[in-house]
């Protein structure tokens, strides 16, 4: 019955009818913000194996910040204290728990590492069910990136050839740039001295975080 | 599948110029035809002669906005990565009093006067190259009012959240607005048809 009086009203006075409808649902309807979930497919995800995780090397990581090549929002997934005792240059520190509450968009690129391998496989679960696009993670974590970029071992030759020799010094480089050191002799001997940096180590490094290049649109 | 599709990535840069390019293009043709194209239409809004415009104006602001609220509510568009500029209130006032203030002598708004120069109409050329002088001008003075240009940051602010009212009664409060305003536009084009009959 209703609907026929509907039916039978011009086009304009359904359409604002109709309109009148929709504010009053909105009303009660609430913030139309951060409402994109996404339904997780337990099957599909289990299927997913770790190699389909995207990964990023320690090496490239170091190579991108030397050359200021970065476009990462690279996110340290561990508490504020072990952040402030040391983190990688260009990071921000954003807990695992805080990670939905922080102000990542979805369309970030972003790089996650930590020193826990499965908190870090839990963000990236976490981010990717909530379709984040671009995440991916750190190979091996810090601890990778304190065994192969701040001190790295040298497995070297006594009588090193001229590439062993460029790929040393390479390292060395890396190592001193990140104020770290290149080790020498057994791997075992090398980790009793392994300190972190202190945080203020590497003064020189000052980068354009990817976020300060914010694009300005409109019309 | 969530929007914005081209910061989500689903296209690159080339593919959403062309996106664009098609837009573009539907928008002008509608403008065109509903009269945005014509400064003597826009004008009769002000003399209530024809209020075509104003109705076709605030339909698609109606709609736009019920669009965007429910394909945010439903999870289809993510309404954080829609872009929508940061408030500096005493510089957009003023800006706008001059975009108004242009508007009224001139008889277009930069996007219909694209329009009406696409259709050929000599008045929207001129309009088009005062613009053009206009945009020139303020870039050669742009170091002068640099301070003034960026006072009262106000950051990315919205009413609801301003006010911290509720978004579905500010959308119903703008779609009363609307019938509002649709009731008055045509009792208003009756009156002044009446008129011109009686003279």
């Amino acid at each position: 019955m209703i609907l026929q009086t509907f039916a039978n009203y011009p086009p304009r006075k359904r359409l604002g009818l109709l309109a009148v409808l929709l504010g009053f649902i909105a009303i009660f309807a609430g913030s139309p913000f951060d409402r994109v979930e996404t339904k997780i497919n337990a099957k599909e995800m289990s299927m997913l194996s770790v190699d389909e995780i995207t990964n990023v090397n320690v090496e490239q990581l170091a190579d991108d910040i030397i050359k200021s090549k970065f476009n990462f929002r690279l996110i340290d997934l561990r508490k504020s204290d072990e952040y402030a005792k040391y983190n990688i240059p260009s990071s921000e520190n954003i807990p695992v728990d805080r990670l939905l509450k922080s102000d990542l968009a979805r369309n970030d690129n972003i790089l996650l590492y930590s020193d826990n391998d499965f908190e870090t496989a839990q963000a990236w679960f976490l981010l990717k069910s909530n379709n984040f696009k671009g995440v991916s993670v750190l190979k091996g974590g810090l601890k990778t990136w304190q065994e192969n970029i701040l001190f790295p071992t040298c497995g070297c030759d006594p009588n090193p050839t001229k590439e062993q020799q460029h790929k040393h010094n390479k390292l060395a480089e890396i190592s001193k740039y990140f104020g770290g050191s290149m080790q020498t002799g057994s791997v075992v001997n090398s980790k009793v001295d392994m300190k972190m940096p202190e945080i203020e180590a590497p003064t020189n490094i000052k980068l354009k975080k990817a976020k300060g290049k914010k694009k300005r649109e409109g019309c | 599948m969530t929007a914005p599709f081209y910061k989500f990535g689903y296209f690159n840069d080339e593919v959403s110029l062309i996106v664009a390019f098609v837009i573009g293009i539907f928008f002008g043709l509608v403008l065109e035809k509903s009269g945005f194209g014509s400064g003597r239409m826009l004008a009769a809004q002000f003399y209530f002669t024809d209020m075509r415009v104003f109705k076709v104006m605030f339909t698609a602001i109606v709609t736009a906005m019920l669009g965007l609220f429910y394909f945010a509510w439903i999870g289809f568009l993510d309404l954080s990565l829609v872009y929508y500029g940061d408030t500096y209130l005493v510089p957009q006032i003023l800006g706008g009093l001059i975009l108004g203030v242009g508007f009224v002598v001139g008889g277009y708004c930069p996007g219909t006067s694209a329009v009406a120069v696409s259709t050929g109409r000599i008045d929207a050329i001129f309009y088009a190259l005062g613009g053009m002088f206009g945009i020139f001008v303020f870039g050669e003075m742009f170091p002068f009012i640099t301070d003034f240009f960026y006072s009262t940051h106000m950051g990315r602010i919205n009413i609801p959240d301003l006010l911290g009212i509720n978004y579905g009664l500010i959308m119903l409060v703008v779609i009363l607005m609307a019938i509002a305003g649709f009731t008055a536009a045509e009792w208003a084009e009756k009156m002044v048809a009446k008129k011109k009959v009686e003279e």
